[in-house]
């Protein structure tokens, strides 16, 4: 391990050159930026963190910035709030092996059912039976431990949200969102679906703060993101399957070479799209990762094969053949192109295996050009939209400098004055997923029904978890802010402050110390500071503290009320079955308050962070 | 104690209801360029699932079809003929009745053997390649009707790309302005049981906006809020005018022909039906597919009859991931085949004609021995629909990386 003695030399070395590490206490140049205590830590925060209130403010002031900076990249906070609020999800331990077991596709039900005589071959057609049909199906499935899907996940979307919500390893919850959507797996591929909160939770989460090499090593391992990009079916050429399929009698359906996931390792991973890589070295790449697949579990014709394999040869025999088997995942030799191979002008000799495929990662992640591209992804994350090309180099040295630390990056990042600059503060657009986080945090809500939230960051543009392609969701605020997303953002903030969304609870007075606004104004003033700490309030409350003193206001809502186009009731879907629980708003003076605390939370300041 | 709480008892806040105060911009722009002579609009329908192109339009004369296919082949002879015979080689399944008097006025027209050069057999990858149009790419970050907006190079009226659909399809990924609405009802400031309530925080919303320090969020806010207040006054069409089905689909093409009617500077517009993946008992004259196909057929002929004034500037393209196997499967269905079919449906379509190439169903023609094979690669038809009916300049960036010919479909310009 070279990087052990470095540090032990650099213990030796310091004392006598005179030179001490920076502590890391005196990072932070925002008073050289005109910024006092208090906006920093807004900043902070607001970049750090899904939302602050004033309250958290202070105490990160309190604990000092620095100090809270640190305890944030270590991540080690017991979070017991959060724990309690997950105890009663059946799947949050769930390995991808039970996962495959138990959640299934509609289609695998039907066909698992055709198979042992349940449903017949003709039941389809008869559209008169449809509920007999669907209860047999429903029986079987809870015969067989079997259940669909969608609940595997409504349940993973659900713990996201109130992780994001409740977690007090805030920055943790914030970079493996950046991770996950830097190496974006989706929910719509129906064959990743179980694989999918494992990725997260045992992929993405552990390695948010660490080394990029792991973290970009451990996702080329894991089995959604081997389905994901195709990986798992991808078949060399020299290989021996190959060689079997060659006999004409075997030739049934020709596997082989899929480049995909080689192609997107270099251009979304890794080196970005004008890294420097041609398309040959996307198909010695592809040549390279050919054998690396996920191992096969349940009644496939894959596991049979492992299986006997494991019987007949015995494991360790089987390793000694060049076979790698970890957990969910497996390299198969007999699937791998065994030739030599040259990938961005590196030589890869014949009958290189399994170690070839993660020598390359590690060239991939120690590359220039994957130093700038994960660098500017990371500015654009947390200063600005066009984050300046100083910042981006800083960024960038320190990456190359620490084989690819993500903390000492962040690091690099915050003591950065472009971090604490004008082009930089309240730049950021919330996206629907932050915004609907942050609203939750600054009401300190009791969310017991997070799903409904889901369906609401749906309709302003975000499904999370649901993006198609492998780029992930744009990180730009034009991205985020079209006509139909903003309209809804403004809903979205009325209907939580008013209790129209199920399954949330919070106390409006409660956050004013039980104080009850004495006019317009006051309640304004009072809810923007809980809001929006730190944050520039004059243009918003002068803008509407002349329409809510208007004298002639009673006979104008009236009038208001008459004349306005009738705006349609929403449909929820989910409202239905469990709209008890509503945050027990019935005094009308208090829906009054809810709805200047709506308008808040709609308006155009509370869109950025 | 009451006086102190007047500011509440009174609403707290203020009034929409201004009234429409002028035309919103960017209706005006969309106006303007109509009178620039350029006002196309695309439809284009995505039936998920893989329709089976050989039930849809079938080769019923095809001795192999029928022995492929002992439950699910149809004929266009008998007593109750499954078929009606388009051009002697290819019958039209009856669930789509309704586009024959289409196909014979010449404004309907058909590409058969239609598919992907990627041989995926995979849903999700199938859709993902055609609607990124970069059938060997999975990284490309835009979708191919993203890139036809684009290219129409005009300034963006907030509906210039719509898909009716809740969360935006693949094929509206990108940089150019696009929307995503399943209710264009929806598109309001609205607070559920209170109409007032929503009024008075429309307008609150809308002076917040007007002044906001981010030139973004005031921009899109002038924006929204012109949006609304004009889809608040449109006019819906009753029953009586087009017969639409209650589906989906129905309700998705009823909406964009209002966004059509409306000349709110439509000019790509983005639908889907599902249900077309049938592995179970398929059916011939009724069952799942006749079902699909009915409502597909019945929700575009109704929306065709609803634009009866509006006919000449809009073009519907109807796409969908694969075909199924010649062979029908042992649940009385078909599995995930390679090429399908594709209806073009506009009055300067050259209609009338089933165009592409669909050889004998003999084995050794078949792709992998079982598959109709892809003959037209699917990019050659977007490409020659979007660039003729869309007017576009230029090209080379809407299938990246693509060079083909087209079929002539639509006659040149």
């Amino acid at each position: 391990m070279p990087s052990r003695y470095f540090i032990v030399l650099l213990t030796i070395l310091i004392p006598l050159s005179g030179f001490r590490p920076q502590p890391m206490s005196s990072a932070f140049p925002y008073a050289k930026m005109g910024l006092t205590d208090r906006q920093a830590a807004a900043h902070l925060l607001s970049r750090f963190t899904y939302g602050a209130t004033p309250a958290d403010i202070d105490a990160a002031i309190k604990m000092g910035l620095e100090n809270w900076f640190n305890r944030q990249l270590q991540a080690n906070a017991k979070d017991e709030v959060l724990g309690k609020r997950l105890t009663s999800f059946q799947t949050l331990n769930m390995s991808n092996e039970e996962a495959v077991e138990q959640f299934v596709r509609n289609g695998q039900l039907l066909r698992m059912a055709a198979e042992d005589g349940v449903i017949s071959k003709d039941s389809l057609q008869k559209d008169t039976n449809k509920e007999a049909y669907r209860k047999k199906l429903q029986a079987y499935a809870a015969s067989k431990g079997l259940k669909p899907q969608k609940e595997l996940i409504k349940e993973f979307i659900s713990h996201k949200i109130l992780r994001s919500i409740y977690s007090e390893n805030q920055l943790q919850e914030v970079m493996t969102e950046f991770w996950f959507n830097h190496f974006n797996v989706s929910f719509t591929k129906p064959q990743s679906i179980p694989f999918i909160p494992s990725y997260e939770r045992d992929v993405i989460r552990p390695n948010a703060l660490g080394s990029f090499n792991t973290l970009l090593l451990a996702t080329a391992k894991s089995p959604a993101m081997l389905m994901y990009l195709d990986n798992f079916s991808s078949s060399g050429e020299n290989s021996k399957m190959a060689a079997r399929q060659n006999q004409p009698a075997k030739a049934k359906r020709p596997k082989g070479l899929n480049e995909n996931y080689a192609r997107e390792v270099m251009e979304l991973h890794t080196l970005g799209v004008d890294g420097g890589y041609t398309q040959q070295d996307v198909t010695e790449a592809a040549r390279v990762f050919t054998g690396w697949t996920i191992y096969p579990r349940g009644e496939s014709a894959g596991a049979g094969m492992i299986q006997k394999a494991l019987q007949q040869k015995g494991e360790a025999n089987l390793r000694a053949a060049g076979f790698v088997i970890e957990k969910d995942f497996l390299f198969t030799p007999n699937r791998h192109d065994d030739g030599s191979k040259k990938v961005l002008g590196k030589t890869f000799p014949a009958g290189g295996g399994y170690q070839e495929g993660v020598e390359l990662l590690s060239m991939l992640a120690r590359h220039s050009s994957t130093a700038k591209f994960i660098s500017r992804k990371l500015a654009i994350r947390f200063a600005s939209d066009n984050p300046s090309p100083e910042l981006v180099s800083k960024l960038s040295d320190t990456f190359l400098q620490t084989d690819g630390d993500i903390s000492r990056m962040l690091r690099t990042l915050v003591s950065s004055q472009e971090f604490w600059s004008p082009e930089s503060i309240r730049q950021k657009i919330k996206s629907p997923f932050e915004l609907t986080v942050s609203a939750l945090r600054v009401l300190e809500a009791d969310v017991r029904q997070p799903h409904h939230l889901f369906e609401w960051m749906n309709r302003m543009g975000q499904k999370i978890y649901f993006y198609q392609a492998p780029t992930g969701f744009p990180d730009k605020g034009e991205y985020w802010i079209n006509t139909g997303a903003l309209l809804n953002r403004m809903n979205f903030g009325l209907a939580l402050a008013t209790g129209k969304i199920p399954g949330i609870k919070f106390d409006v007075l409660g956050l004013n110390r039980n104080h009850e606004p004495g006019s317009a104004n006051e309640a304004l003033e009072a809810y923007a500071n809980l809001f929006l700490p730190e944050r520039e309030l004059m243009p918003t409350l002068e803008r509407l503290t002349p329409l809510l003193n208007d004298p002639q206001l009673p006979e104008k809502v009236q009038a208001a009320a008459a004349t306005a186009p009738a705006p349609p009731e929403q449909d929820d879907p989910l409202d239905a079955s469990e709209g008890d629980m509503h945050s027990g708003i019935t005094d009308n003076n208090d829906y009054r308050l809810s709805q200047v605390i709506g308008i808040i939370l709609g308006s155009p300041e509370f869109q950025r962070r | 104690m009451i006086s102190r709480r007047a500011f509440i008892k009174a609403g707290g806040l203020t009034l929409f209801g201004i009234g429409m105060g002028g035309v919103p911009g960017f209706v005006a722009r969309a106006a303007y360029r109509e009178k620039l002579g350029s006002k196309k609009i695309l439809v284009c329908i995505f039936q998920r699932g893989a329709m089976d192109g050989l039930m849809a339009v079938s080769p019923f004369t095809d001795p192999h079809l029928k022995a492929s296919r002992p439950d699910l082949f149809l004929s266009a002879s008998g007593s109750t003929p499954g078929l009606t015979d388009l051009d002697g080689t290819f019958g039209l399944h009856h669930a789509f009745n309704s586009f024959v008097p289409l196909f014979k006025e010449g404004r309907l027209a058909i590409v058969h053997g239609m598919g992907s050069p990627n041989p995926t057999r995979s849903h999700f990858d199938a859709q993902d390649y055609m609607e990124s149009g970069t059938p060997f790419n999975k990284g490309t970050a835009s979708g191919w009707l993203n890139r036809a907006a684009k290219l129409t190079g005009h300034d963006a009226s907030p509906f210039a790309a719509v898909s009716l659909t809740s969360s935006m399809p693949r094929s509206l990924y990108g940089d150019h302005p696009a929307l995503a609405v399943q209710n264009l009802k929806d598109f309001a400031v609205q607070v559920k049981g209170d109409r007032a309530g929503a009024a008075m925080a429309a307008k609150s919303f809308e002076d917040l906006y007007d002044q906001a320090s981010s030139d973004l969020l005031k921009e899109k806010g002038s924006e929204s809020f012109e949006a609304m207040r004009m889809i608040g006054s449109l006019k819906w069409p009753t029953s009586v005018d087009a017969p639409y089905p209650a589906s989906p689909l129905g309700m998705a093409l009823k909406q964009i022909a209002v966004l059509i009617k409306s000349d709110v500077g439509l000019e790509i517009a983005f639908a889907e039906s599902t249900g077309w993946d049938t592995h179970f008992n398929q059916g011939t004259l009724n069952g799942p597919f006749a079902r699909n196909a009915s409502d597909f057929s019945k929700s575009i002929s109704a929306f065709w009859e609803d634009l009866k004034n509006y006919q000449d500037q809009v073009l519907v393209m109807t796409m969908t991931e694969f075909g199924r196997t010649v062979k029908q499967n042992g649940t009385r269905g078909t599995d995930h085949g390679r090429a399908s079919c594709s209806f073009i449906l506009g009055n300067h379509v050259k209609g009338g004609k089933v165009y592409g190439t669909v050889p004998s169903l003999a084995v050794e023609n078949l792709e992998d021995g079982r598959d109709l094979p892809v003959t037209t690669d699917f990019r050659s038809v977007f490409n020659e629909v979007a660039a003729k009916h869309l007017q576009l300049k230029e090209t080379t960036d809407l299938f990246p990386g693509w060079k083909g010919n087209s079929l002539g479909i639509l006659p040149a310009r």
